[in-house]
């Protein structure tokens, strides 16, 4: 499997079939004398700012820091993953997990409230 | 209704009803094509190229609606083959940093185009009731979120487009005051202008950006998902691509039209948007001013609608959001969420007090100088069979593509130059 070409950006679904994003990041770990493995992949913006240039992503970090948000990327094993030709489908609940955040408060606190959402 | 003899009645009752589908498939999607076609863009500058050089820029929404019956049949193909949507595969394809280019050029164009169409809405409402049209902007920033939060695809789609068919009264106008079709057909025909030649190219560039708008294909990318489209829509596409646009363009070419007859002999520029019902009463008398309103609200509405959930759409597409105007609000949040905020800040744009006509020129003229941001990636994701499998583009199509990179390129280079030395 090419990483880049098959998985990474790739639009990420969980075991309900629900979007819960797309593979921000992808994370190896290296052990010595052992080839690299693929650990995890990332959803997450400050992945994504990483991406674009270290010091956004840094900071973003402090913003997010300074009004309690949380900002590390959310990591989901490699092994819980299948990487189709389409979507990378992740065997978790996507509603469970931090990945869907700000869906939920959005859906609660703003959309949610308005009659006939 | 009656079958040939010697066939299973049930067989061709089958395919009679699947041809007629078909072609009322065909239709509706190219009313609709025809009735979203035209807004504040498309009205102004065409008006514009009417009063200053008279037929002589014909050719510009000739080449800009050819253009246009290209990008929108590919996006179309692409999203009908591939299930996919041209910005979900251009970040996959080209990676989050394309991606993010895309997202900040084409959002903050796009931004400026929306609050010009909420400008054009306002307008025909000052020009309807005599109320000041700062007056209107939130109200008219309110029904656009109505219809989107309460609205389907459909609603939207058709809905507004077929009320759209309205500005079919541009066309009639143009028929109805004969003008001299030897020189409506020379005008078909690229010519060097004989004065003010910086304005006059600074005129053409601004038809451009109004008719290859990024918003057009990307909308039309996602509403193919919308609809469902499938591998059996290809050929449907391709006919409603060509035909819609083509009847489209006509329509911007009879206000290019009336404008040349109108205002051009009478040495009058285009200054202002209270000179607007001006294209239509000569032709029509008072029914021409209610008609001019009718149209210029209708079109900016639809196209107002049509930007806001593009734009919507690119940013839950882009991060792999759940979207679909066919959910209910709260089952897409952030979608929602997204083209709420979109309207808000477009609303403030127009509050600015920023005159809707210049407004849309300096939009009109930034589409053009970002064009090749969108249209580059066609030419890869046209041409990979990842997505497309064997409906890649041919050599004509790649020919032409390349064709219309290159005007991209020449176009982003000398909008900006022309819109300094040209604009007014």
């Amino acid at each position: 499997m090419d990483l880049v070409r098959d998985c990474l950006d790739k639009p990420l679904e969980d075991r309900n079939h629900r979007r819960m994003g797309r593979v921000d990041g992808i994370v190896l770990e290296l052990e010595e004398g052992r080839p690299p493995r693929v650990a995890y992949v990332e959803v997450g913006v400050k992945r994504l700012m990483d991406r674009l240039s270290g010091r956004l992503g840094n900071l973003f970090a402090r913003l997010a820091r300074r009004y309690h948000i949380e900002s590390e990327p959310y990591r989901i094993p490699f092994g819980k993953l299948h990487v189709g030709l389409n979507t990378v489908k992740a065997d978790v609940d996507a509603e469970k997990t931090p990945a869907l955040e700000w869906e939920l408060w959005l859906r609660k606190k703003v959309i949610g409230r308005i009659p006939g959402a | 209704m009656s079958f040939p003899t010697g066939l299973k009645p049930g067989v061709n009752e089958t395919t009679f009803n699947a041809e007629m589908k078909k072609i009322l498939e065909i239709a509706l999607g190219i009313v609709t094509s025809v009735g979203g076609f035209l807004e504040i863009g498309s009205i102004t500058t065409a008006a514009q190229a009417g009063a200053d050089f008279s037929f002589q820029l014909i050719w510009a929404i000739l080449l800009g609606g050819l253009c246009i019956i290209f990008l929108v049949e590919q996006a179309g193909r692409f999203s009908a083959v591939s299930g996919r949507t041209i910005p979900d595969a251009i970040r996959e394809r080209f990676g989050f940093n394309y991606f993010a280019l895309l997202y900040v050029v084409l959002g903050l164009v796009s931004l400026l185009v929306l609050a010009a169409e909420v400008g054009g809405v306002c307008i025909a409402l000052e020009l309807a009731t005599g109320i000041g049209l700062l007056w209107w902007a939130v109200p008219v920033g309110f029904v656009i979120w109505l219809v989107i939060f309460k609205g389907t695809f459909g609603i939207i789609e058709k809905g507004v487009s077929v009320l759209g068919l309205v500005t079919l009264c541009f066309v009639v106008g143009a028929i109805l005051i004969n003008p001299p079709w030897s020189q409506v057909l020379r005008g078909a025909a690229p010519s060097l202008p004989q004065h003010n030649s910086v304005h006059y190219w600074f005129i053409a560039v601004s038809i451009l950006g109004a008719s290859i708008s990024p918003y057009l294909y990307f909308f039309y990318s996602s509403g193919a998902i919308e609809d469902e489209w499938r591998e059996g829509h290809v050929g449907i596409n391709r006919i409603i691509a060509i035909g819609g646009m083509t009847f489209g363009s006509l329509i911007s070419i009879a206000v290019l039209i009336l404008a040349a007859m109108i205002f051009a002999p009478q040495g009058m520029k285009v200054e202002h948007y209270t000179q607007l019902p001006m294209l239509l009463e000569p032709v029509f008398g008072h029914k021409g001013f209610w008609l001019l309103v009718a149209s210029l609200g209708i079109a900016c509405l639809g196209a107002a609608l049509e930007i806001t959930l593009e734009l919507a759409y690119l940013t839950a597409q882009g991060f792999g959001w759940n979207w679909s105007e066919n959910q209910p609000p709260i089952a897409e949040a952030r979608f929602s969420a997204a083209y709420t905020a979109i309207i808000i800040l477009a609303t403030l744009v127009a509050l600015t007090g920023i005159d809707p006509l210049t407004l849309t020129i300096f939009s009109m003229a930034l589409t053009a100088a970002t064009l090749p941001v969108s249209i580059v990636p066609f030419l890869f994701l046209m041409n990979d069979s990842t997505y497309v499998r064997s409906y890649k583009n041919g050599w004509f199509s790649n020919a032409v593509v390349i064709l219309i990179m290159a005007l991209a390129f020449v176009l982003a280079i000398v909008a900006i130059p022309l819109q300094i030395f040209g604009g007014s």
